[in-house]
């Protein structure tokens, strides 16, 4: 299912940059600051241009955000919870030649590869119109150190245990 | 006057828990409080500590009324609740310091040492309160009642759990504070024999009143009527030199029953007695006294209701 | 002369710290939150999850547990108290009703200290490699302490107004977990009108959602002033309720 979520999506996208019979075209440009090998935890921001091209204004425009992982045997559209609160943007009204810019920034939350991608509805389109995809590779951080956590979580109730017994065996004059 | 209550009432979620409660107590005073299981005395101590505001009638303690300045009251009064709870995780010098201190009184080491050893418990003991007997925990709260050293002393069954020379020993201690420090003692107890033996005015709670209250020396008095005795007589005893004011009832072996005239006191019989040389080794009185009294008292009011 | 509130909050504090009761909770909290560190860090080794989100269900749970002590300790300050029997002697030294609830509130206080500074070794364990971790030091003593002192303040309230711990112990655990059910509950569930309006009046909610913006999303204390505000009145409002609750005691 899946999988063949993402062929259609490739599939619209590789058909850019416009269909014959889109009203909106839409670019996509990675931020010039982002991260030229990015890794978890890092921000990435994109840019897209949302342009009305046809000879009508363009009612109830809605512009969302995909993100596909395309590691090998990890196909997949990602859940964007975690990675964005910048996930759709409406306009009512979008007339005609009026372009709307929109930013996306993203935190990178897991490694893999992937693509993203901005798609785009109208009222009068039967269609999904969408932007080219960016693709993006983001590299493996050791996120938590078990190496910490493990004196830790052992060392603390050791200690309290320590102090259990240790208080058996001593006089309990503190307020003296 | 120590304590001063004149038609005590109180009312507790709209049930009526005292409804007439009379007492008064002079310094230097041994007054027993009795009464049975739920009569209402644990409810006047709550009152007289000012816990607790009474829905009507007079309080005065230590000229103070309890419930509006109850601050000044705590500072001259010790009180040993009958379950008395202590901090057990702490030894009992530390908490003897704790208290002192929330009295505002800085006490060294060894004024902490002789409090304990006034009733019996060694200063030198760092144990855990929690790993004390139920005789011990009756000392360190009489101790920590008398760390200020009040005015007046409230004390609900004091010698609960004590052996007899516990018991003693705690009489000792009380005696001594009613008759060489002036301290008032009130006493709520079951124990007839401590009221017996350490008290010298006594009052009677039932059903949330004050069925009988005055000395003890007037209150057996007035009971005198019947008093009857038990006597052990060598064998060469005689009951026709018996003096005129005691009388035979019955005779079993070297065990005589004789009865004391109602209107003869019996000090006064023993004394004619003893003067004809009778031959008496034992006397053990019947009935008639403490015991006689509190019973009959609280069994005529439980059949008033 | 030592006043008599410093007094009472040492002994509740040496309580915990020196009672086998006190430390036996304390180790039951420090083993809840090894268990759940240990959770989250085989959790973290699939990626799953990122450094903050897993500062941020730390704090979350410290929080919890926290106000779960807290109402433990607030349950037992009075009606345990009376239960033991060594309500009177306190009742009738000369301290006032007021003396006392504060005194019990510093022992809160203290337990708490206690709590948040077991607590620091593990968020440090886990946020240590990743963003801000000095954030969420800080912002868990800002916003946590507030939301737990309220809950052993509201429980010391409930205790002194109940005759049994058993009663004042249930009551304050459903109070716990009804406030704390943003901690179970997806944030999808949060986000109904009655969910949106919950979340804006609930203390809890709002240390929560102070957490995830600041750790999270590294958003400022401008943009958590009116969350700060609802931790204040709820502490506030416990603390005014434990001290007329004090008043109405039953003995």
């Amino acid at each position: 299912m899946f999988k063949i979520f993402v062929t259609v999506l490739f599939l619209l996208a590789a058909a850019n940059p416009v269909l014959a019979n889109d009203t909106l075209e839409i670019s996509l440009q990675p931020d010039p600051a982002n991260p030229p090998s990015p890794q978890m935890g890092d921000w990435l921001k994109f840019h897209s241009k949302i342009e009305n091209h046809s000879s009508n204004d363009a009612h109830g425009v809605v512009a969302w955000i995909s993100l596909i992982q395309v590691d090998p045997g990890k196909e997949q559209p990602v859940d964007l919870e975690d990675w964005s609160a910048h996930k759709a943007v409406t306009r009512s009204v979008l007339p005609v030649a009026q372009q709307v810019g929109v930013e996306w920034p993203m935190r990178l939350i897991q490694a893999g590869s992937y693509r993203v991608v901005i798609s785009a509805v109208d009222r009068e389109t039967a269609h999904v119109m969408t932007s080219p995809f960016i693709g993006f590779q983001v590299r493996q951080m050791p996120v938590v150190e078990s190496g910490r956590i493990l004196p830790v979580a052992f060392g603390v109730p050791s200690l309290l245990l320590i102090l259990i017994i240790w208080r058996r065996y001593r006089h309990r004059g503190i307020f003296g | 006057m120590l304590i001063e209550i004149q038609g005590l009432k109180l009312d507790l979620d709209g049930k009526s828990v005292l409804r007439d409660v009379n007492l008064t107590m002079e310094k230097g005073q041994i007054y027993g409080l009795l009464g049975p299981n739920g009569a209402g005395k644990s409810s006047n101590i709550s009152l007289i500590t000012g816990l607790r505001q009474p829905t009507a009638g007079l309080i005065r303690v230590l000229g103070l009324d309890p419930a509006k300045e109850s601050l000044g009251l705590h500072r001259r009064i010790g009180v040993l609740a009958e379950q008395a709870g202590f901090y057990d995780w702490m030894a009992a010098v530390a908490y003897m310091h704790w208290f002192a201190r929330l009295y505002g009184i800085q006490l060294s080491a060894k004024e902490i040492s002789l409090a304990l050893d006034q009733v019996g418990l060694d200063a030198g003991n760092q144990s855990a309160i929690s790993s004390y007997s139920r005789g011990m925990l009756q000392r360190l709260g009489l101790a920590r009642a008398l760390l200020h050293r009040p005015e007046l002393l409230i004390l609900d069954e004091p010698t609960n759990g004590l052996d007899p020379r516990g018991r003693r020993d705690i009489h000792d201690v009380l005696l001594d504070l009613a008759n060489n420090h002036n301290v008032g003692i009130l006493l709520c107890t079951h124990l007839l024999d401590d009221v017996d033996r350490l008290c010298s005015r006594i009052g009677i709670i039932a059903q949330g009143h004050t069925v009988l209250e005055g000395s003890l020396a007037d209150l057996l008095g007035i009971r005198a009527a019947a008093q009857r005795y038990r006597l052990r007589v060598t064998a060469n005893a005689v009951p026709a030199i018996l003096p005129s004011e005691i009388t035979l009832l019955s005779q079993s072996g070297n065990w005589w029953h004789v009865e004391i005239a109602g209107n003869a006191r019996p000090e006064e019989a023993w004394r004619v007695l003893f003067d004809t040389d009778f031959p008496v080794e034992e006397i053990h009185r019947e009935g008639g006294g403490l015991e006689d009294l509190y019973l009959s008292v609280t069994q005529v009011d439980r059949e008033a209701k | 002369m030592t006043n008599p509130i410093i007094l009472i909050a040492r002994k509740e504090s040496g309580e915990l710290l020196l009672s086998g009761r006190g430390i036996t909770w304390l180790l039951a909290l420090s083993i809840v939150m090894s268990v759940l560190s240990l959770l989250l860090v085989s959790n973290t080794e699939l990626s799953l999850l990122d450094n903050a989100s897993v500062v941020y269900m730390v704090m979350g749970t410290v929080t919890a547990l926290g106000s779960l002590l807290a109402v433990v300790l607030g349950t037992d300050a009075i009606a345990g108290e009376r239960e033991r029997g060594s309500l009177w002697p306190l009742l009738l030294a000369p301290v006032t009703p007021s003396q006392i609830v504060l005194g019990k509130m510093g022992g809160q206080t203290a337990g708490w200290i206690v709590m948040y500074l077991l607590s620091l070794p593990y968020v440090w364990a886990v946020g240590s490699s990743g963003q801000n971790l000095a954030q969420a030091v800080i912002y868990l003593a800002l916003f946590a302490t507030p939301v737990v002192l309220g809950f052993g303040f509201f429980c010391i309230g409930l205790s002194a107004r109940v005759h049994h711990v058993r009663t004042a112990l249930l009551t304050g655990l459903i109070t716990l977990m009804l406030l704390a059910s943003p901690l179970l509950l997806g944030p999808s569930l949060r986000q109904s009108g009655i969910g949106k309006l919950f979340d804006a009046v609930n203390p809890f909610s709002a240390a929560l959602n102070t957490f995830d913006s600041v750790v999270i999303d590294s958003q400022t204390l401008a943009v958590q002033s009116s969350r700060l505000v609802v931790t204040l009145v709820w502490l506030v409002t416990t603390a005014l309720f434990a001290m007329r609750s004090m008043r109405k005691i039953k003995i």
